[in-house]
């Protein structure tokens, strides 16, 4: 990024204004902006990018400074307008000297024990059949795996891609859950 | 743009197959692919839930050790690179600890584990299985042993130094009337000298001190090698004084001449005459050598040596 695009700080009034863009409702405005970001960075992510949050939220920075000039003639679907910004702030990213890669790091021994600690926790707020199901779909080791999932789709009546699509949906719910006790117990 | 749970049983129909999602989150989609999945991810609502689930699973399959090799690699190099997939990852390893201890372990150190619980000695069938094996290990031994005197004879001969008692020969006494069984001084025959290799002739050697006439069922024996190549060597005793050249004639029980030796001579103790006779020649029966030397132009007999082919 060029420093004096770095310097260059996101002032409320843009942020707004993108959120505006976005969605007139303000709650609908910022699921939309959570997802868009989402996406930026699972494809940043995808290309290899080592810093896809930074890039993510410079692309949505740059957005944000272009919403007064481009929203009352822009046409098309809003999210592709990103992706148009995002190829660009990436490629000037690339053009950047490559930063070594941290190692990687062991798992935090706290962070370990907060997660097992909000697991707990968040397991009793599902409902018992959630929690049932969960606990079978993620007993089983590799070899086991199969034969239980088609023994817990048979429990459940369902097949075994509507299992796969539930208990990935209790998980989706667990991992918000725990990421929100996590927080908490941090702060 | 919010994540549609409700449209998400009909995304399977948006032509993004789950393994091309998955191709996606490792980062494995080529240059054709990768711009349609893209852009197609950002307007999509339904393709961008089946991409956060497949998320979580690509999650649980590294923390429950469900990867390949390759996926692996592809999977630390290309997925691990947000704060949010590492926290999804310790919520994998977190529900893994909990759910599956078992597994906790690793998929190659469970597959060891599983190997030795199969193949361990401690199993009882293993046990038996190697009894088994080590009784018929023996059997076989003895049989081919039984069954091959001549492998028997090598294996001897390369582990204790191959001697075969003199024949007894009756003393002054064998010379009498007397038919009572003679006495027997036993000498050991001094050791064959012959190449080991495998490919020399086999040589099995008995040592025959003259006698009058045959011994009877004192007569000494020899126990024919096989081999075309292999050979009998008859260690004629003699007196000192009885020098050589000799000559050797090998006859049968009924006076058959077999072979005959032309300027044999003795080796340098002078103690004895080698008389190689090729294995093959011989049959079972019993035989008779004749030694004769020249001396001053007249053949001297100097004793006849008889033995008995089993």
């Amino acid at each position: 990024m060029p420093p004096a695009t770095k310097l260059h700080t996101l002032q409320q009034e843009e942020f707004d204004r993108l959120l505006t863009w976005l969605d007139p409702d303000a709650a609908r405005a910022g699921l939309d902006y959570e997802e868009i970001r989402w996406r930026l960075i699972a494809i940043l992510t995808s290309r290899g990018c080592r810093s896809p949050e930074e890039v993510a939220d410079e692309t949505i920075d740059r957005v944000a400074r272009r919403v007064a000039d481009i929203k009352d003639n822009y046409v098309g679907d809003k999210s592709l307008y990103f992706l148009g910004v995002m190829n660009n702030v990436h490629h000037e990213y690339l053009k950047r000297p490559s930063m070594p890669r941290l190692p990687d790091r062991d798992d935090d021994g706290d962070a370990k024990e907060q997660t097992h600690a909000c697991l707990e926790k968040c397991l009793d707020h599902l409902a018992p059949n959630s929690r049932k199901l969960i606990e079978r779909y993620y007993a089983a080791d590799k070899r086991a795996k199969i034969d239980l999932r088609k023994r817990i789709a048979a429990e459940f009546g369902v097949g075994i891609n509507t299992l796969r699509l539930r208990a990935l949906r209790i998980r989706e719910k667990l991992q918000t859950c725990i990421e929100q006790c996590v927080e908490l117990e941090t702060f | 743009m919010a994540s549609n749970n409700g449209q998400f049983e009909q995304a399977n129909s948006s032509g993004f197959p789950d393994e091309m999602i998955r191709r996606f989150l490792l980062g494995d989609l080529n240059a054709t692919e990768r711009p349609v999945f893209e852009q197609r991810l950002l307007v999509d609502d339904a393709l961008a839930a089946r991409v956060r689930l497949a998320e979580l699973e690509l999650a649980d399959d590294y923390a429950y050790r469900q990867l390949s090799n390759a996926e692996r690699e592809l999977f630390t190099e290309k997925f691990l690179l947000s704060a949010d997939r590492e926290r999804k990852v310790r919520v994998s390893r977190s529900l893994r600890d909990h759910f599956a201890p078992a597994a906790v372990a690793g998929g190659s150190a469970a597959y060891i584990n599983r190997l030795r619980a199969v193949f361990g000695v401690s199993q009882l069938a293993w046990r038996f299985a190697f009894a088994v094996v080590v009784l018929l290990l023996l059997f076989g031994a003895a049989l081919l042993v039984i069954k091959e005197p001549r492998l028997a004879r090598q294996i001897t001969n390369s582990i204790v130094p191959r001697r075969r008692l003199a024949p007894s020969v009756p003393h002054e006494a064998s010379h009498s009337n007397n038919t009572s069984a003679p006495e027997h001084q036993t000498t050991p025959s001094p050791m064959p000298v012959h190449d080991q290799t495998a490919a020399s002739p086999l040589i099995v050697s008995v040592a025959l001190l003259p006698m009058a006439s045959s011994p009877g069922d004192a007569t000494p024996w020899i126990s024919l090698p096989k081999g075309v190549e292999d050979i009998a060597r008859l260690q004629l005793a003699v007196k000192p004084d009885q020098l050589g050249p000799y000559r050797a004639e090998l006859l049968t029980s009924e006076r058959q001449p077999v072979l005959s030796g032309e300027l044999i001579k003795a080796p340098d103790n002078g103690a004895q005459v080698n008389f190689d006779v090729p294995a093959r020649l011989l049959k079972s029966g019993d035989y008779q050598i004749r030694l004769s030397r020249d001396n001053a132009g007249a053949n001297e007999n100097l004793g006849s040596y008889y033995f008995r082919v089993q």
